[in-house]
């Protein structure tokens, strides 16, 4: 990913609300990591796993913040247990920021990532997790921003899968 | 000791804050012995210690405490190591442990049961003042003391099966009604609103 992109990207979690973010690291949006880092008006949390990444952020949410979850697609299946708890059974807003691996638009696919790009959709829809998948950086800020909006009202995780340009 | 005896001595201490519990028959024995509004369900094992440390990070001047069993932490291993690097000072966390998965109705024994030791574990991870308590008494000093310090806690209350839980009313608060009574006080207690919430 460019770093205009991780820039944007970042400034348009910012610009939404987004001030406690949760992650693992992964390959292609990594570069945000930095940039919450050493922004003094986000919170970066390291967590051990995925599923517990989301549970951090659920009581952050809880606690009065809004809350992104940063992963590879791989956390999804290793939070499903999670997301369903605390984000559908409880009803915590979290933004799921998401490299998407794998997917047709992953730039970087290959016979390591296809088939878990290939399941990720039919399991976020079998959680009732709504997504968008983001290919290009137009609109960026407006599409994370509806985002927002939309978990907070649904009071529900959102997923955002990152591929395109975003995992050149 | 049973977990019920260290309950109540618990209950007495609530004033405002925040507890978080998990499934098993604890939950059962807490919501009968406080109805505080600052209590929060998680309903389900293995998520109440990741809940309670993000409340923590986020409201670090209110005191959270976890109210968890040691088949959920067997559940979630991977939160010793993030508590051990975190080491948020405003959360104390008790484990339960007697050894068995008590809703499985045979109580069917847990790793600690065995070999497993959690408080070595956790001090494996980083949480260098976990410790274990074996005797109420001990529980009434050490136990209790927690919740004045300023550190994070990890305390391993070793206590023997006890079937309280079945003989007592079940809670009949819905798990996302309970969320918003805690929103509510959190949100008359830290005079502000909590950003999900949003506009009506």
């Amino acid at each position: 990913m460019r770093d205009e992109l991780a820039k944007r990207l970042v400034q348009g979690l910012k610009n939404a609300g987004i001030n406690f973010v949760t992650y693992l690291p992964e390959t292609r949006l990594s570069q945000i990591l930095p940039l919450i880092q050493d922004d003094p008006n986000m919170e970066l949390i390291a967590a051990a796993s995925e599923q517990e990444a989301v549970t951090i952020a659920a009581g952050a949410t809880l606690g009065g913040k809004q809350a992104a979850v940063y992963m590879e697609n791989t956390g999804i299946y290793v939070s499903c247990y999670s997301l369903l708890v605390v984000g559908k059974q409880l009803g915590v807003p979290l933004l799921l920021v998401i490299g998407f691996l794998g997917g047709v638009p992953d730039q970087r696919n290959s016979f390591l990532y296809a088939t878990i790009g290939h399941h990720t959709i039919p399991v976020l829809q079998g959680l009732g997790i709504e997504y968008v998948v983001i290919e290009d950086a137009e609109k960026l800020e407006t599409r994370i921003n509806d985002a927002v909006r939309a978990m907070n009202a649904l009071r529900s995780p959102m997923a955002l899968l990152f591929a395109g340009e975003f995992s050149v | 000791m049973i977990r019920h005896e260290c309950l109540e001595l618990l209950a007495a201490k609530m004033t405002d804050q925040l507890v978080v519990t998990s499934q098993s028959g604890q939950r059962i024995e807490w919501s009968h012995l406080s109805n505080h509004e600052g209590n929060l369900l998680v309903g389900m094992m293995g998520c109440a210690i990741g809940v309670g440390m993000g409340l923590a990070l986020a409201l670090p001047h209110r005191k959270v405490i976890v109210l968890d069993s040691d088949g959920s932490v067997l559940l979630s291993l991977f939160n010793l190591a993030t508590l051990g690097n975190l080491q948020p000072k405003n959360l104390v966390i008790y484990i339960f442990d007697n050894g068995v998965y008590s809703g499985s109705r045979i109580s069917y024994p847990t790793a600690t049961s065995g070999n497993t030791d959690l408080e070595a574990m956790a001090k494996g991870a980083g949480v260098t003042t976990a410790t274990t308590i074996r005797e109420l008494d001990d529980f009434k000093n050490r136990g209790l003391e927690a919740l004045e310090r300023n550190e994070v806690s990890f305390i391993v209350c070793k206590v023997e099966e006890s079937l309280i839980h079945r003989e007592i009313q079940r809670p009949t608060t819905d798990l996302v009604e309970n969320k918003y009574r805690f929103v509510r006080y959190l949100e008359g207690t830290e005079g502000k609103i909590i950003p999900f919430i949003g506009r009506g």
